[in-house]
């Protein structure tokens, strides 16, 4: 028995809000999963949730993985891998 | 609906500079203390804090949250870059997360330098880059709307 290969996808602000979590554990599929498929992974996960608007906040938003920012150009580099924490970095408002 | 379990209290220490988040700010006056330093001549501080209106509407309140392990990373980040254009300081910056009522202060920051130049401008840049860079979130409240349709702000 194989136990399948999960991430932990974290949401802040607006996504949080939007889907109503704060987190969730996300099965990787077998064939693999590049950060740059995530998006549509997340969006056929949460279909009864108002699409457009859970779309627009992720198309808006960057991606952390493990707590280290990770460039725009590299979302189609980077594979997910068991364990990682990858989370939602919505246009940010401190200070 | 609950803040995220990764917007905690942090802290991080580095050589002659603090770099926290928590629920509660620190008084002004140790925050400036903190920073004393005999060798250095001037103490530049920034306080940010809760308007009453945005746009005319009038706000109540503003909540914020965020991905505490990664904000202090990159405000330690900040401090490094800051000591690379500068490198003779002693900094304290502290935000608030939760809930920051009108009037109260959401984060603070002490710089302390050899001359007022450098130590004016070692905190605005610290400013500026916490607000393009923090992974910190700031959520605004008005006056007369539903919390529930209260919006999440950018600084972008």
């Amino acid at each position: 028995m194989s136990f399948p290969a999960h991430i932990t996808v974290l949401y802040f602000a607006a996504a949080s809000t939007t889907l109503g979590i704060t987190d969730e554990l996300v099965p990787i599929p077998e064939k693999g999963l590049y950060l740059s498929q995530l998006t549509e992974l997340l969006i056929e996960r949460h279909s009864q949730s108002s699409l457009n608007a859970l779309r627009k906040i992720l198309d808006s938003s960057q991606w952390s993985i493990d707590a280290e920012m990770v460039d725009d150009e590299d979302l189609t580099k980077v594979e997910l891998k068991d364990g990682m924490e990858v989370a939602v970095i919505c246009p940010v408002s401190g200070g | 609906m609950l803040p995220p379990g990764s917007s905690v209290e942090g802290v991080v220490e580095l050589s002659g500079a603090v770099c926290s988040i928590s629920y509660a700010l620190d008084t002004v006056e140790s925050t400036v203390k903190r920073v004393s330093d005999d060798r250095f001549g001037a103490i530049a501080t920034f306080i940010g804090t809760t308007r009453n209106s945005f746009q005319g509407k009038a706000v109540t309140k503003l909540e914020y949250q965020a991905y505490t392990k990664l904000a202090l990373k990159t405000m330690t980040q900040i401090i490094v870059d800051a000591r690379n254009r500068s490198p003779d300081f002693r900094a304290v910056v502290q935000h608030r997360i939760g809930v920051v009522g009108v009037g109260e202060p959401s984060i603070v920051i002490a710089v302390a330098s050899p001359h007022r130049n450098e130590a004016f401008r070692t905190c605005e840049f610290i400013l500026e880059e916490v607000k393009r860079k923090a992974q910190i979130w700031k959520r605004e409240y008005y006056e007369g709307e539903d919390e529930s349709e209260a919006e999440w702000k950018s600084n972008v």
